[in-house]
């Protein structure tokens, strides 16, 4: 399938070579997708909503004479163009330091990422609402990011963590997670998405209630274990960076108390992410970072922070499309927020103005294809990438398998005997000019659970396609047998 | 690895034409970082070729042949397939590489004419062959020729195209690792041989081609990053095991000491009988300033110190060099 791309470009090693179109070109060209198996979708970019857009995408590289395949959208996702020019544009003609008016969301605080976000509950929520004996429940399958900002707030308030490991299937066992909880139980750290063992919620099957979905596969049920949370007086933070990009995310219907995401997994740049969190609880919290825009007064010996006040306020958005506001909102699926500026206690200093409004127009252009449309697609091809990597012999692939209640993200994480993942992954990459991703995947817990010191990866999003699949699994063939032929 | 060091703005951009001493900075701060082909571009500071040892001119020679990649990581897996298995007991903490990212293990030991032989192991095929140039190309050599080896040669190999950032890093670290061992073996050796001050001799052994002339801020002594480094993981003075702070601890409350210190020396004493199968911490050296040697002999001031450590000689302290002073006594030298 042959994309044209606009847009640009990173710093690249010298043998990567942009492919650059004819920028003056509004059509394009695709070559039929023709499926040999009828599980694999229609590639996105046939479909008729983006045919029209040029400045629709990601631009594509040659590695060695070769087209990259990418398959690493775990750790990061490619930009379109409309959110380069956003940038560009911002820098170009917007850059001042003006007030902060796009953060004007009551629930929502812009971080740098979601490691900081989760840091902020944890040093803002966590050391002022955990004491000694509290608990503190999370997965065997969290993310670093998740679970080292609690091993500090225990340590500092004698909170204690309890980790819920894995059934035979693979899957958080959601069983001993709802045993564990009591009412020392505190908050529960959990992710919506699994970043390697890509178990999702199957929630999103039509026709089936909860309660079935939850006898037949186990699968981690945020809403489930938000109300059990809540009826022993927990709070729940769900990490929803492998989730919000991929599907629709309705953070009230779940009823999160906080939630993170990142920018950049999601077409956005990097260097902003949110937070959400509940108004009664953002507005019980200490500031995070002090400086400049929390504050309300300064003196020399002690200072007052931004007080939630009692009339919502809006700042003055000369310079800033006030779209963005919109944008948030659609991107959690058009949910009523309340403006005011609770958010301002927690983002101290300048924050990545430029940025964000990239984050806008990366969840512009999401919602123009639609979440719910992306979220389809992904799991048809998700179910193809399974299959297809299962039936590469020797291989072992992580999490479970994908079935009527199941639904698998796009990705799999896997393992070939007696062939090291960093061996598969520098083949693939020099010889193939596929990119997948080999190591812990920042999450070691995880590795020594499943026995394992280290995974390959392959990630897909919307914009990858049946053919990068079949590429995939023909170069992984290739690469065992040459690391084969060596033994 | 890191180190805090400051070192002067003038300097740092003089030195910065010189690409290799860029790229060290760059290990020196932070053994993460991945080694920057394109800071490498051969330039006259590059370690000539023929200052390597000669089997590893030879390899070199070898991967230059002009080959496509895949050929490239035919030979590196012909090397690791022929490199003799490691013994998993030498699979320890202090033989793992650092920063890379599958397992790797290099063991170093001295052979009859004091020359360092090497043996490794990895999990990973690509990484043992890496290992395996190494160690054909090092092993047997003397340790002055090996620690004077500049990591530049990596580039030569041509593998740089090959190999992503983080398995060149790996390759530097292993490199690292083993002139490291190389460096402890020697002064141990030295320490058998009863030669004095080792600082004097891992300085003696300063790497021209490594970075020099930049007056580091320790008080405006000259030496070699690398060998700071080194001195430092040698235990030189700064860190202290749990036993070592438990006798700095011990001594401090019984004696109050205007001035103590502990130093953990056992490094180099590793290899010999009192040190075999204890945890590391077996030789100290004490200085000791304090008001209660006062009216003490030099035989009292000792027998009190040992008394005070008793339950540390009894579960593993070898030995013990102390320095017993009143403060009367400094003050008066």
């Amino acid at each position: 399938m042959m994309i044209t791309m606009e847009g640009v470009v990173l710093k690249l090693p010298p043998s990567l070579r942009i492919i650059k179109p004819n920028p003056n070109r509004t059509n394009r060209t695709f070559r039929t997708a023709t499926f040999a198996s009828a599980s694999a979708p229609a590639p996105l970019s046939t479909d008729p909503q983006l045919a029209n857009t040029h400045e629709n995408l990601i631009f594509v590289q040659e590695l060695n004479g070769k087209r990259i395949v990418y398959l690493d959208n775990a750790a990061t996702s490619q930009k379109p163009a409309a959110v380069l020019n956003a940038l560009q544009e911002y820098y170009e003609t917007y850059n001042s330091n003006v007030h902060r008016g796009i953060h004007y969301l009551r629930e929502i605080v812009f971080t740098r990422n979601a490691t900081e976000a989760i840091n902020l509950v944890a040093y803002s929520w966590g050391l002022s609402n955990l004491k000694k004996g509290d608990e503190v429940v999370l997965t065997v399958a969290e993310h670093h990011s998740a679970i080292v900002p609690w091993q500090f707030v225990a340590q500092k308030t004698g909170a204690v963590l309890k980790f819920v490991s894995l059934t035979e299937d693979e899957v958080p066992d959601v069983e001993k997670l709802r045993e564990i909880l009591s009412s020392q139980t505190k908050l529960i750290v959990v992710h919506h998405v699994s970043n390697v063992l890509g178990l999702s919620d199957g929630k999103n099957e039509p026709g089936q209630t909860p309660s079935l979905l939850f006898l037949q596969a186990s699968v981690l049920p945020i809403d489930q274990i938000v109300s059990w949370a809540h009826d022993v007086g927990a709070k729940v933070l769900v990490d929803a960076c492998q989730s919000v990009p991929h599907m629709v995310v309705d953070v009230k219907s779940l009823d999160a108390d906080f939630l993170v995401a990142s920018s950049h997994k999601m077409c956005g740049p990097t260097g902003v992410g949110f937070l959400y969190g509940k108004s009664e609880l953002l507005s019980a919290m200490p500031p995070f970072l002090g400086g400049g825009e929390m504050i309300s007064d300064v003196y020399l010996d002690h200072s007052t922070f931004a007080e939630p006040p009692s009339s919502w306020n809006f700042y003055h958005l000369r310079f800033v499309p006030p779209r963005i506001n919109k944008q948030i909102k659609v991107a959690f699926g058009d949910q009523k927020f309340v403006e005011n500026q609770d958010g301002k206690r927690f983002e101290a200093g300048t924050p990545a103005i430029g940025e964000a409004i990239g984050l806008g127009a990366a969840v512009d252009y999401l919602s123009g294809i639609g979440m719910q449309k992306i979220h389809d697609y992904e799991v048809e091809l998700a179910n193809y990438l399974y299959d297809r990597l299962c039936s590469v012999p020797n291989v072992r692939v992580y999490g479970p398998p994908p079935s009527r209640t199941v639904n698998r993200a796009a990705l799999c994480s896997f393992n070939v005997e007696d062939v090291h993942p960093t061996d598969l992954a520098t083949f693939l990459d020099q010889q193939h000019s596929i990119a997948i991703r080999s190591g812990h995947h920042c999450a070691q817990p995880l590795h020594r659970y499943l026995g394992v010191n280290a995974s390959a990866r392959a990630s897909l999003y919307f914009y990858n396609t049946k053919e990068d699949v079949d590429e995939f699994i023909r170069a992984l063939n290739d690469t065992i047998s040459f690391f084969a032929s060596f033994k | 690895m890191s180190i805090a060091t400051k070192i002067p703005h003038s300097l740092l951009f003089h030195h910065l034409s010189n690409p290799f001493l860029k790229s060290l900075k760059t290990l020196s701060f932070s053994s993460q970082q991945p080694l920057n082909s394109s800071s490498l571009s051969p330039s006259p500071s590059l370690q000539p070729v023929e200052e390597l040892p000669p089997k590893l001119q030879e390899i070199i020679k070898l991967f230059q042949g002009g080959q496509e990649p895949k050929a490239k990581y035919e030979q590196l897996l012909f090397y690791g397939r022929n490199l003799n298995p490691l013994e998993p007991q030498y699979k320890t903490r202090e033989n793992k590489v650092q920063g890379c990212v599958s397992q790797v293990w290099i063991r170093a030991y001295l052979d009859n004419d004091k020359n360092v032989m090497f043996e490794a192991d990895s999990d990973s095929v690509l990484t043992k062959g890496l290992a395996a140039l190494l160690v054909q190309g090092l092993s047997g050599r003397p340790v002055e020729e090996i620690v004077k080896v500049s990591p530049d040669f990596a580039v030569l190999l041509g593998l740089q195209q090959s190999l992503t950032p983080s398995r060149n890093n790996g390759f530097l670290n292993m490199l690292k690792l083993m002139q490291k061992k190389a460096l402890q073996l020697y002064v141990e050796a030295e320490k058998a041989d009863g030669s004095s001050s080792d600082v004097i001799e891992i300085n003696e052994l300063q790497n021209p081609n490594l970075v020099s002339n930049v007056d580091i801020e320790n008080g405006g002594v000259k030496s070699n990053v690398i060998v700071n480094d080194l001195k430092k993981d040698l235990g030189n003075g700064n860190i202290l095991g749990s036993r070592g702070l438990r006798i700095k601890e011990t001594l401090e409350k019984e004696l109050s000491p205007v001035e103590l210190e502990v130093e953990d020396v056992s490094y180099q004493h590793a290899g010999h009988a009192g040190v075999r199968g204890s945890d590391g911490e077996t030789h100290f050296n004490l200085k000791v300033v304090s008001q209660e040697f006062e009216g003490k002999s030099l035989v009292k001031r000792h027998r009190l110190i040992y008394s005070l450590l008793q339950d540390e000689l009894q579960s593993g302290v070898h030995a013990l060099s102390i320095t017993a002073k009143t403060p009367a006594e400094v003050d008066s030298v």
